[in-house]
């Protein structure tokens, strides 16, 4: 959806109340430093609120364990992800092995141990997730605040490209280009980089439209704060919360996308495992060996719906208005 | 509105342009598809041969040019790999993947509307919680993991409908429920949280002050009014279908529409073809973009196309 | 050009139209069948003359149905029931015999004659004669039709019709293997490949036991029978040949009975499908050895890859048994040039060690590229062989490439090869040539590997007209390979059918699909 913004004028006739306003800067920051759990009192307030809804908890929860997993996979794998055994293959859960070893979710076609797969996938998708998020969160958030803060030409030629590439067909784009510069988890990460960037782009652009506005800004500038010094300074504080919504978002986007990439057979390959490539690698057994498909796609879906849970109430939290709206533009063309 | 609409379809014209410019490079510049074309015994001479017949060897803007004079004449080549002119291939598949979208969109918000009215109604009634639970899981399954799912039960094992392939309803249900559940799961949640604001407006305290029927206030009223964003993200979701995002289950379950020509066309390095499904999916979304827009203009009348 | 833009706008059209439906939400448009589903219908009590149908399942669209051109297995079962060869393998013992022609001799080093049968016509009414054959030569390996499949008929130089149902044959130099090359000569009729040039590869006219119906693209094509065929009528009256791309949905659809024949059947599913049949197929699954690079120009590691592999223990847990160990070489018993006296290297993987030891290279690393869903379990078998090389001490680095990066590989050069790389062979000419000339000499496309006595034995047999000693130059070469460890042999894959309980049929080794072979029971 592509609406024009309303143009936003400023005005700057207001010189007297320069010193006024350097005062009601100055009170601002001796807030901060006179109360430095500033900061930590939103968190606690946010931590409070969760604890009391019992679906963003289990969102909570899940992102929590999700990202464990993927940290600690190695310590907590009871079995070598990559150690096959052809003698041992399509076992179902429960299974133990002549030397006593339990496989608790199975083995796959190799004979490897899916649990131990599942918590190196945790690793991969998490990697793959956070990879975009990193490059995609930093282009867009970069040119959206570039792209906020300067307004005029540069603001009209960046959010061209953005409504430009908005309209892209971004999945078979991604085919595309991971057909030609080979499969690989770094490979993935710039394609869904290259779909996920608008996004971000639009919500700073937005923000730091409305924040422009604000007095602290005028009085920064007028003081002799440089442009980038505004920029990161003053206006980046208030991004965190949109875009904390916007990256869950996205980190769900990216799990399914690396997914489906991952069944077309253009996604993570071997000997890395993701819970895509091990659907993909395990769909001609799905009546044989129904494990092998299962575990994985519960893996993402669970994964996912915790993670936009956790999106919704940070939605709810940060801006209550939000959760109204139809927002088709916080899941990009992804 | 006029000059918005030039402004548009300026716009459009640039996103066809930008994307099959892009394309173009990617396909020629990275890969070069002279190897797969000709078989695994070819000698290199051979190779280069075919590169020379093909203009592989041309410089790239030479070769975009080449093209680009002809698409704008309606000619984009012969696909690599039927040997048959590509717009005509891509266009032979578009009804089975517009029959496979709309009848999935259409499942979607039939399924959805009544669904995020009731759990409106009724906030946090175990209809309302169970509304919001499976509209999630909607969203978050995997279609190709569902795609699986579906063929395993409804047609292995209760073989009430076909695994796959084209021609009647029972071929087509299983694949526009498989790409359904996402639009459903989103046009849920947005079907309930819309209403709710409804309900709690002043008009239709008014409404039901002066004794319309309730159900009259529900339907005449509220969800005329929260029909915006409903319509919106409904047609939104039908653009992201059909700009590539049946890929996967026309795969899963051989459907003869464009997203698995797509796929073929990939796999083969189909430089022709990729470039004619990219093309049309491309004028599709530009489309589609504008009338969301329209539809958006249309249903509110605060909103000015300016 | 007109008519182009015409359908361009239409389409705008329709998708504009989809718009307004999702404005009001309507019942589903009604799909417009465009074919009953055959599986469902109930079959025909059997008269006299063909009747029932029968779906079979290929794994994507034909390329072209035009059957001289493509290299394309997903066109060839298609072809094969429409169009017709000179001459045909025997099902069961691969053995040449007559097809469109009756018998044969050798005139001269480089010249064939060929009696053809009479009274046979094409589809279309076209009669098929000796001009036939002149026209079908000519036009297979014109430079400018540039057939993919031109190296299975690469030696042929020209036909000439001596009268009606007479035709010579000429080669470039003396080719012992012209009549299995004869077995890839379609023949198609002049007048109408002529007038119908664009469309030829679209509506096929052959002679076969099958008449081309119907080519819906990407959902199947359709065959009927052909009652005047001249070889008798088939007695299944109608053939649907499927696309479904999915292994998995293609094993699903058989299980519910929706189709009748599935290719390349898991062979998991050989219990889980109502009926299955397997042959002895001439596919290999090989892995190319790089032999110029460290450390593998030492014949002791390479030896000590293939004492690392235990086939056996791959064949009996990837392939349910249904293969048959590579005897030390790249050839079926059935192929002309198959050494008996040469043996499989044995699972031993202390051997394995100690030579690696011996050849200083325990816990060398290699890189071994694969590719992913071109062959039967493909990436699992590479996933599998690289853990056994793992277990002997050696460090494996998997490159599961996307398929035209592996063809890039594959046809790199000697010098550019991957240490280690997967590939498949299947040399249907069943003549050692192919295979070795391709894969074990200086000059082959895909050779990594090179030994001055193995080149000149295979470029002298290639036109020694003497059966016997061609034959022994093939054993002499095929040891040499052996003892030189120049590749890792694997297996032998049987062609797995799953297959409906209404069918009755006995796969054949050549791999070609013929529905006439196909009886239906009820």
């Amino acid at each position: 959806m592509v609406l024009e913004p309303k143009s936003v004028r400023r005005e700057d006739n207001q010189m007297a109340e320069t010193a006024e306003k350097r005062y009601i800067l100055d009170a601002q920051a001796a807030a901060y430093v006179e109360d430095p759990l500033w900061r930590w009192r939103g968190l606690m307030r946010m931590a409070r609120d969760l604890l009391r809804d019992k679906v963003a908890l289990t969102g909570s929860v899940i992102v929590l364990v999700v990202l464990m997993s993927a940290v600690f996979a190695s310590f907590i794998s009871p079995h070598d992800p990559a150690a096959g055994n052809i003698g041992q293959r399509l076992q179902p859960p429960g299974f133990v092995n002549e030397e006593g070893e339990r496989y608790i979710l199975g083995t796959d076609q190799q004979g490897r141990d899916i649990l131990s797969r599942l918590f190196h996938g945790a690793r991969v998708s998490m990697a793959v997730g956070i990879g975009v998020i990193a490059v995609a969160g930093t282009v867009g958030t970069i040119l959206g605040l570039v792209s906020g803060y300067y307004a005029g030409r540069v603001d009209d030629i960046i959010m061209r490209v953005v409504d430009t590439q908005t309209a892209f067909p971004g999945l078979l784009l991604a085919l595309v280009i991971i057909t030609m510069i080979g499969p690989s988890a770094r490979n993935i990460i710039i394609v869904l980089s290259i779909n996920g960037w608008m996004v971000f782009a639009r919500i700073t652009r937005g923000i730091m439209l409305t924040i422009r506005e604000k007095d602290y800004i005028d009085a920064a500038k007028l003081v002799g704060v440089s442009d980038s010094g505004i920029i990161f300074r003053h206006a980046f504080p208030n991004l965190v919360s949109p875009t904390l919504t916007i990256i869950t978002l996205e980190l769900a986007r990216v799990i399914l996308a690396e997914a489906s990439l991952s069944f077309l057979g253009l996604g993570i390959q071997p000997p890395q495992a993701s819970w895509g490539l091990m659907i993909a690698d395990g769909r001609n057994y799905i009546t044989i060996a129904w494990w092998l498909v299962t575990f994985p796609g519960i893996c993402i879906g669970v994964t996912v719906f915790g993670v936009m849970t956790v999106a919704n109430w940070l939605r709810t939290v940060t801006d209550p208005e939000q959760r109204v709206r139809a927002a088709p533009a916080g899941t990009g063309s992804g | 509105m006029i000059a918005y609409f030039i402004r548009r379809l300026l716009q459009s014209i640039l996103v066809i342009i930008g994307v099959s410019v892009i394309v173009f490079v990617i396909t020629r510049a990275i890969g070069d598809p002279a190897r797969m074309m000709l078989p695994l015994e070819a000698s290199a001479e051979e190779v280069e041969a075919f590169r020379d017949r093909m203009g592989f060897n041309d410089p790239l803007w030479v070769q975009f040019w080449d093209w680009a004079k002809n698409a704008v004449k309606g000619d984009f080549g012969d696909s690599l790999w039927q040997r048959t002119d590509a717009m005509h291939l891509v266009l032979e598949r578009m009804p089975a993947t517009l029959l496979l979208c709309s009848t999935a969109i259409v499942l979607a918000v039939v399924a959805s509307v009544p669904l995020g009215i009731l759990a409106a109604l009724k906030p946090r009634s175990w209809l309302d919680k169970a509304t919001t639970s499976f509209s999630l899981i909607g969203v978050c399954i995997p279609d190709f993991w569902l795609g699986l799912m579906l063929i395993l039960v409804f047609a292995v094992t209760l073989r009430v409908v076909f695994t796959s392939g084209y021609g009647t309803w029972r071929h087509l249900v299983l694949p526009a429920i498989a790409l359904a559940a996402r639009p459903w799961g989103r046009i849920t949640q947005i079907v309930r949280t819309s209403m709710m604001d409804e309900m709690h407006r002043t008009y239709m305290v008014t409404a039901r002050a002066k004794g319309l029927a309730e159900h009259n206030v529900i339907l005449s009223h509220a969800l005329k009014n929260a029909s915006i964003p409903i319509v919106t993200l409904a047609a939104w979701e039908l653009t992201r279908m059909l700009a590539g995002y049946t890929i996967v289950v026309e795969t899963v379950f051989a459907w003869p529409g464009f997203g698995q020509l797509a796929m073929q066309a990939i796999e083969r390095r189909d430089l022709t073809l990729i470039q004619a499904d990219v093309f049309v999916v491309a004028i599709i979304v530009v489309v589609m973009n504008i009338f969301i827009d329209l539809i958006y203009a249309m249903l509110d009348p605060r909103v000015r196309l300016a | 050009m007109r008519t182009k833009l015409a359908t361009l706008t239409t389409a705008v059209l329709l998708a504009a139209l989809l718009i307004t439906a999702c404005g009001t939400p309507a019942a589903p448009p009604p799909p417009e069948p465009t074919t009953p589903p055959e599986a469902t219908r109930p079959p025909e009590p059997a008269p006299a003359g063909p009747s029932g149908s029968i779906v079979f399942v290929i794994g994507s669209d034909p390329s072209t149905l035009d059957p001289q051109f493509p290299d394309d297995g997903n066109a060839r079962p298609v072809n094969d029931n429409i169009y017709e060869m000179l001459l045909v393998r025997d099902g069961v013992t691969a053995e040449l015999g007559p097809s469109l022609a009756k018998s044969w001799e050798q005139v001269d080093e480089t010249t064939w004659r060929f009696e053809l049968q009479e009274g046979v016509t094409f589809h279309n009414g076209e009669p098929f004669n000796a001009d036939a054959v002149v026209y079908s030569v000519e036009r297979m390996i014109d430079p400018e039709f540039n057939s993919e499949i031109i190296s299975f008929v690469a030696t042929i130089s020209g036909a000439e019709a001596v009268d009606d149902y007479t035709v010579d044959i000429f080669t470039e130099g003396p080719d012992p293997i012209l009549l299995a090359r004869l077995t890839w000569l379609n023949m198609v009729p002049p007048v109408y490949t002529e007038e119908n040039a664009e469309n030829f590869g679209n509506e096929p006219v052959g002679t076969g036991p099958y008449k081309f119906v119907e080519w819906v693209k990407g959902d199947h094509v359709s065959l009927e029978a052909n009652e005047d065929y001249w070889g008798g009528a088939p007695s299944i009256a109608e053939v649907t040949i499927r696309t479904i791309p999915e292994d998995a949905t293609a094993a699903g659809a058989l299980q519910a009975g929706e189709v009748d024949i599935v290719r390349h059947l898991i062979p998991e599913y050989l219990d889980q499908v109502p009926n299955a049949a397997s042959v002895h197929g001439i596919e290999f699954p090989w892995v190319r050895i790089n032999t110029n690079v460290e450390p593998l120009n030492d014949v002791r590691v390479r030896q000590a890859l293939n004492y690392a592999i235990d086939v056996e223990a791959l064949r009996d847990a990837l392939y349910s048994g249904h293969a048959a160990v590579a005897e030390g070489q790249i050839l079926t018993p059935s192929h002309f040039g198959y050494n008996p006296d040469v043996k499989a290297y044995p699972y031993d993987p202390d051997k394995a060690r100690q030579l690696l030891q011996e050849a200083g290279a325990e816990g060398a690393t290699l890189e071994f590229v694969g590719e992913s869903g071109r062959w039967l379990k493909d990436k699992e078998l590479v996933e599998a062989i690289a853990t056994q090389l793992e277990a002997v001490g050696l460090n494996i680095e998997i490159n599961i490439a996307e398929w035209s990066q592996w063809l890039d590989l594959l046809f790199a050069g000697a010098q550019a090869a991957p240490d280690l790389q997967y590939s498949s062979h299947d040399n249907s000419l069943f003549d050692a040539d192919r295979s070795l000339s391709v894969m074990f000499t200086l000059e082959g496309s895909q050779a990594a590997y090179s030994n001055p006595e193995v080149d000149r034995l295979v470029s002298e047999a290639r036109t020694e007209t003497d059966v016997t000693a061609r034959e022994d130059m093939y054993h002499q070469a095929v040891q040499m390979i052996y003892d030189d460890a120049a590749c890792i042999f694997l297996l032998n894959l049987d062609d797995i059918y799953g297959l409906s309980e209404r069918v009755e049929w006995t796969p054949r080794v050549d791999g070609r699909i013929l529905v006439k072979d196909m009886t239906l029971v009820e």
